[in-house]
Formats: C-alpha cells, structure tokens, sequence
C-alpha cells in the first residue's frame, strides 16, 4: 500500500520539530533584554506526566503550573506510548545515536519490569516526602547533562579557536573569523561560557544512556525510564491498537525489527511497550500490519510481577526514611543558600524536580547544583555559590523558569526584598582590618538602598606609631538580602572576607 | 571523521592555551597633557545633544579631535544595572551624540564598551545605551560588550603601585580614546570621575585595585590618555554612590563638563558636589605627577550658553 511508508516519514518529521522546539526552548533559557523570557522555555517539564505525578503526591495537592502534562495524558489514552516515539527529545537522540552505537548483544535479558519498579520507587518515595525524580526523569536528565556539561563544553572548544585567532592572527583574517562567531553566537553558542558543578556527573549520566544502546536499541525506554513506563501503564486503555496482535508466523520481521521488542515471549503484542515508531509498517511483506481505533481489551497484567510490586514499594517507602534519619538532615549548613522564591526546605526539596532549568537561566552562572553537601535528597538542587557568581538585584529569571513552583515567580518588587541570607564580615581576614588599607569594594556593589554594608572612618594607630584614616566595614543584617555581591568581588585570597550564609533551618 | 582529521582538529583546538597573548608595551609620556592654562568647558541646559555639539564646537569642532580615517573609542560608564533616572551611567544620548559627531568627521571605526559591574547585558539594555545607541544605522560602529578576550597585558613604565595590569585591546590601540564619565558619589574614592572611569577600560580583578585605589587609578592614567574627557552631570548621584538606586540618591544639575586634561575636568567637577578637588585623591596624585591640573586658579574655565 502505497501510504504505508508515509507515516513513518510523519513520525520522523514530528520527531525532528519536537526536537528543535526542545533546542530552541534551551536556547531561549537565557536573559534576552527583558526581564521576562518570552517563551515556555520549561514547557517539556511541564507537558511530563511523571513531573505531575511525583509532585502532585509529594505536596499532596495539585501544582496548577503542571496542567500541560494532562495534554499528553490525553494524547497517550487516545494514541497509546506516541509521546515516547514522536515526542520525546531524548528518545529523538537515541534513535540518532543508533547509527553509531549498534547492539552488541545476540539475546538481551528482559529487564522491562525496571521500568515499572523505578516508577513505584519514584510514586511511593513522593508519597512518603522524599522524591527522586531528579535521577531517573528523563528530561531532568537530558537539559541537565546538556546544561552542565555539554552546552559549555561546546562552547569551551568554539570560543577557544576564535579567541586564539583573534589573540594572534592578522587583522584581516580576525575580521573573518570574527564575523563567523558573531554570527554562531546569534544562533547556535550561549551568550557566554558557563561552568558548573558536577559537570562530570552529569555528562556521564547523560553519556550512559547513550551507551546503553550497546545492549540494545531503544534500552533507556524500554527498560528504564519512569515515564515511559507511566505512559505504558496509562497506554493500556488507549483506543488506537496496532493488528494483528500476534505477530503472524511466517517471517516475524515485524517481531524481529521493533526497536522497543514491544512482544512478549508467545510473540503476543504489548500495545504498552509499541511507541508507535510504525517501523513494522514497512516491515511487512503482505502489507497485513495497520493501526486502528478499537476498544481498549486491556491485559490484566503488565511485566512485572506482584513481588516485584511489593519490593519496589518497600523500597520507595524505605528511602525516604532512610533520607531523612540522616544526620545530615539535622545540621545548620554554610553553604545552603536556596535561590529566590524558595520556600521553607522541605516544601522546597518536594517540588524541585532538578531539572536545571534555574542554573542553565541564571545570568552570573551563580545557581549550582548540590552534591551531597545535603545528603541524597539534596542533590542536583540549586544553590547560589557567591564566589562563583552572585544573584543580579533586578534579576527575576529563575523563578520565572520553574516549572513546578519550587521557586516561586517573584516580582520585581517582591524580589527585592527577598531575603536569600545574610552576610557577615569575617575580620580577620578583611585587608581593612588586617592590612589596615581602605577597601570597601562589598559597599560599592551593595544593591539595596539604603546599603546593607556600611562604613565607619575611624582613626587607626599603626604598629610602627603612625596612624591612618581607615573605612572600616560593616554589615546592617536588617537590610542584607543575602544577595552575594559582596562575597562575589571581596579582593582577598581565596575565601572572601564577606561571606553570606543561607537561613538556616535546623529542624530540631 | 578519521584518525587524521582528528589529530589536525586537535592540534587546531590545543593551539589557544599553548599560544600566549601579546603583550604591548606602551610608554606613554607622563604629562603630555597642555598642564599649563588647560581649557574647562561647562554648559548648562536640558538638551543633552545640543550641549555636546556646542561644546565640542568650542573646542574647535570635533575635527580638532579625530582625522578621517581615525579609529575612535568612546568609553562611558554602563557600569550598573540602573536606569536613566537612577543616574549611575553615562546619559546615552550624550554618547550617541558624541559617536554621531566622529562618524560626521570621517572617521573608520568608533567603538563603544564599558567593562560593567553587574552583568553586562542588562546594564547595557536598562541605561539605555543600547537602546539608544541600536538607532545609529552605520556600519564603522560598534556597541561591544568587553570580553576577557579583549583584555592584553600592559607593562605600566609610569606605575608608581602598579607595575602590570591588563587593559582594553581597542582603546589602547585606538587613535582617538574619549573619556565620557558620570559625576557620582563614591564610598571610597569620594566621587567617581573621568580618572575613575578607566576602571572600565582595565581588565583583571578589579577589586584588588581598591586598596591603594588613588595612586593606582593615577597609575592606570597614565597608558590611556583621552583627547577629550566630557563629564556627565546632567543627574548625578550625591549618596549611595557609586550606584544609587533611589530617587532621593539623584539630584539635577542638568550641567556637562568637558576638557582635553582630565584632572582639569575632574577638579572642575568636584566643585559641583561642593567638594574640594584635592579631597579626591586620584585627582590630588594625578596632579602631582603631572597628568594634569587641578589647580582650577591655574586652567581657563569658559561657561557657555545652552
């Protein structure tokens, strides 16, 4: 049948917009001229049904910002798991990446149930105050490794080969070159190079889902990946079902040839783990493959079984207290300081899904991610790290990014008086104070009027007899907002002589 | 890509850290400047682009300043995130007016930067200056952000504190520097002026030149040298400085002043906070080395009408 091809094609194309759309979004997730960022740049978060889920049972309330995510529920009751195939960019990658990466193993365990077992950790976790979805979501995973690592890597390399031109070659070859990155810079590279914390880790997460293909084609999805297995679940009762349901027997092609192996081990299909790639289409040699809307006959089961269930569950409900009898969770910390918009930590740790999007927007690079600083839960969270960079007065962009309401959007009057920490001046180390030398260089950069530091001229004597008029510097706590502008440009060696400290929140 | 291919890319990458930037080694003599009877010019008025045009015509026109040909770096401060009315950066149409008047006189190339406080695009977006300045439609000009790229080291012969610092590619190679500063308050230095306004121009972590700040913005004076210094204080910041933020921080003094001598300008400036020009002391060191006049007995001061 002359259509058959077609839909395919349809696919692919529908892959390859979804795709650009999601570059685009990540391109877009940067400071523009205003202070607002034109478009949904956290739309494929919010369209994510596992987002909705984990949060929705995590803050046992519904997160009104996530109701894109019904969209793609519907989408799946209609159509079944098409979100994984036409939709998804990270599905979009690896199925690119098959042409580098080929299977290496004849006959693959079946590890579909992982999937299944990862989702009930990830419900049963949130259920009980501790959600992880921040280490298996797959779009946390993708904008995070490309954030963190990839994106400044590439544009580590790039800006390397034109700055050493326009450091050394002549004037009319810089010209060149220069007119070449101007032009990728407006399209392609970020505004400038960022560097982040946990740049390694992220890449090799990232980096291993790709290399899972070496067991098999489309791994991450069908073993792994906790939304996939929430759309497959949901996919049970779609309308739109492929036939035959069993493949026919005499060539299997369309058996053999399906990237997600979406049949069982009678060759009975799983219309749960078909992502409607519509491969077997062409597959066929009697051109008997079709899909078609009929009643859902759902099967009892799907592949996992009860004990399975059990055991995923106890561990979903085990982690959390596990998390939470850590020591760590009972200690003052120096260097929580959560961006603006945040609210108390426990509500905060239960909405943040990590998925980057505040550090990958965060003007002076000043949001990084956590490790263990905080223990398991706190990891990929943001912090801002004033040495690093420090939070921009009139800056709102990482609370307008959230996709969930972790941070919640702030105005630019609310953000102003939003108090991230404060700052305290560390004396034996200020050169004011030690090197007896007027500095203040915190009180030119403190934003707030009337600035939280302030200066007393006081007459010093010095150790030789002599004396000096000195600025000598403090802190007003009331009017400090914990910015860390100050810690920022602080001259000193090493640890700055001003340092901001998050509001702690010692919970016993 | 195969194995050769790889290695030649690698090799092209790895070039950048191996190469090590040039490094100028300028020696600019101290006190070029007309120290005796320098010339002060002030004007009083609203319209901003007319005052720089009679200035500058009294000066002799801009031809006096640039030949065709020129290339011309024109450096205001952008430093913060503020808006006009807050008054921490230079008014952009004084800027864009001063760049009109270079590209009138023929000149190849008139650039624009300032190395900012807060981050870069925000503060040229929100002072106005890009927005202004994104109306010149020619292609010898340039708004450009100051990237570390831009920045070579320079060994200062003339440092008295400093010794090396890194400075601005453009400007130091420009045949026309002009100095364009707003009139502000400072916590430190008392008010920041034209000899402050080459903060902008250096790279390096500027926050170690604060300790030591008078004698080392003399120092950094003395590789750049402006053929012109005209100083915004048409609003300025008399507290809170060197940012304000608040409206009772500003007060209108609708006043700019201009001069070929720097510390002339400066010292004149001074004057308009009711101020000392030897209570600032970059001004009182620049003098005594003879960067310029702060005696204001000693310059001709011509007020003009708007």
């Amino acid at each position: 049948m002359p259509m058959k091809p077609y839909w395919k094609q349809v696919r692919r194309l529908s892959q390859g917009i979804c795709l650009l759309i999601f570059l685009f979004l990540f391109r877009q997730t940067d400071y523009s001229g205003t202070d607002t960022i034109p478009y949904a740049v956290n739309l494929f978060f919010r369209l994510d049904p596992l987002v909705l889920a984990v949060v929705t049972l995590a803050m046992k309330t519904f997160v009104s910002l996530l109701w894109p995510a019904f969209i793609t529920i519907a989408l799946t009751l209609v159509f079944g798991r098409v979100f994984c195939s036409w939709v998804c960019p990270l599905g979009t990658l690896i199925d690119l990446s098959d042409r580098f990466i080929k299977p290496r193993l004849k006959r693959e365990p079946d590890l579909k149930f992982l999937k299944y077992g990862i989702l009930t950790v990830l419900l049963m976790s949130s259920a009980f105050g501790v959600q992880f979805l921040g280490f298996a979501d797959p779009f946390s995973l993708l904008v995070r490794g490309l954030a963190f690592s990839l994106d400044p890597m590439m544009n580590y390399l790039t800006s390397g080969f034109f700055d050493t031109v326009y450091a050394h070659a002549p004037a009319f070859v810089s010209d060149l070159t220069e007119h070449l990155y101007q032009g990728l810079k407006a399209f392609v590279l970020p505004y400038k190079q960022s560097f982040f914390h946990l740049a390694w880790l992220s890449f090799c997460i990232l980096a291993g889902i790709f290399l899972l293909e070496f067991f098999g084609r489309r791994f991450w999805c069908r073993n792994l990946c906790p939304l996939g297995g929430l759309l497959a679940l949901i996919s049970k009762f779609s309308i739109l079902r492929r036939i035959p349901v069993k493949s026919c027997s005499h060539c299997r092609l369309c058996e053999s040839g399906c990237r997600m192996k979406a049949f069982d081990e009678n060759s009975r299909f799983q219309p749960e783990e078909c992502n409607l790639c519509m491969d077997c289409l062409e597959f066929c040699p009697d051109g008997i493959t079709a899909f078609r809307f009929s009643l859902p006959r759902p099967r009892p089961f799907v592949d996992i079984t009860r004990r399975q269930v059990i055991l995923a569950g106890l561990t979903g409900l085990a982690l959390p207290v596990l998390t939470r009898t850590q020591a760590v969770s009972q200690l003052p910390h120096d260097n929580i300081i959560r961006p603006p918009g945040a609210g108390d930590e426990i509500e905060f740790s239960a909405l943040c899904v990590r998925c980057g999007e505040c550090m990958k927007v965060c003007i002076n690079n000043a949001l990084q991610p956590l490790f263990l600083e905080k223990g398991i839960e706190g990891m990929f969270t943001p912090v801002l790290f004033p040495r690093m960079g420090y939070c921009e007065f009139n800056c709102t962009l990482c609370s307008g990014v959230c996709p969930t309401g972790a941070l919640e959007k702030l105005t630019l009057d609310q953000k102003h008086g939003f108090v991230l920490g404060r700052a305290y001046f560390d004396k034996n180390k200020c050169m004011v104070y030690v090197r007896e030398k007027s500095c203040i260089v915190c009180e030119e950069h403190c934003p707030v009027h009337d600035k939280a530091i302030k200066f007393d001229e006081k007459t010093v004597q010095r150790a030789d007899g002599t004396s000096v008029l000195l600025k000598q510097p403090h802190v007003v706590e009331a009017l400090c907002i914990g910015c860390g502008i100050c810690e920022y440009v602080c001259p000193v060696e090493g640890a700055a002589a001003i340092r901001v400290f998050g509001k702690d929140e010692r919970r016993s | 890509m195969d194995r050769r291919e790889f290695l030649k890319q690698v090799a092209l990458w790895s070039a950048g850290p191996i190469l090590s930037p040039p490094v100028f080694d300028l020696l600019s003599p101290a006190g070029a400047a007309e120290i005796h009877m320098p010339e002060i010019l002030t004007i009083k008025g609203t319209d901003l682009p007319a005052m720089v045009r009679s200035m500058t015509a009294a000066l002799g026109g801009m031809e006096a300043f640039v030949k065709t040909g020129d290339k011309v770096v024109i450096k205001p401060n952008i430093g913060w995130d503020r808006t006009i009315e807050q008054a921490a950066n230079t008014h952009p149409l004084i800027v864009s007016e001063l760049v009109r008047l270079c590209l009138d006189a023929g000149v190849s190339r008139v650039l624009v930067f300032d190395r900012t406080c807060n981050e870069e695009r925000r503060c040229y977006q929100n002072s106005g200056m890009a927005p202004a300045l994104e109306k010149i439609k020619d292609k010898r000009f340039r708004l450009e952000y100051a990237d570390d790229r831009h920045f070579v080291p320079v060994t200062l012969k003339n440092g008295r504190v400093l010794k090396e610092w890194s400075f601005h590619r453009d400007a130091l190679e420009a045949d026309c520097y002009i100095n364009v500063p707003k009139a502000k308050h400072h916590g430190l230095t008392g008010l920041s002026l034209g000899l402050k306004n080459i903060m902008g121009a250096v790279g390096g972590w500027r926050g170690r030149l604060h300790y030591d700040l008078g004698p080392k913005l003399a120092d950094l004076n003395t590789v750049i040298r402006p053929r012109l210094t005209l100083i915004d204080a048409s609003r300025v910041i008399v507290k809170n400085g060197p940012q304000g933020g608040d409206p009772e921080d500003v007060k209108v003094l609708d006043t700019l002043v201009a001069s070929r001598d720097t510390v002339a300008a400066d010292a004149y400036a001074t004057t308009l906070f009711g101020r000392l020009p030897n209570e600032i002391e970059a001004t009182l060191e620049a003098h005594q080395r003879g960067l310029g006049q702060m005696d204001l007995d000693q310059c001709r001061i011509r007020r003009l009408d708007a």
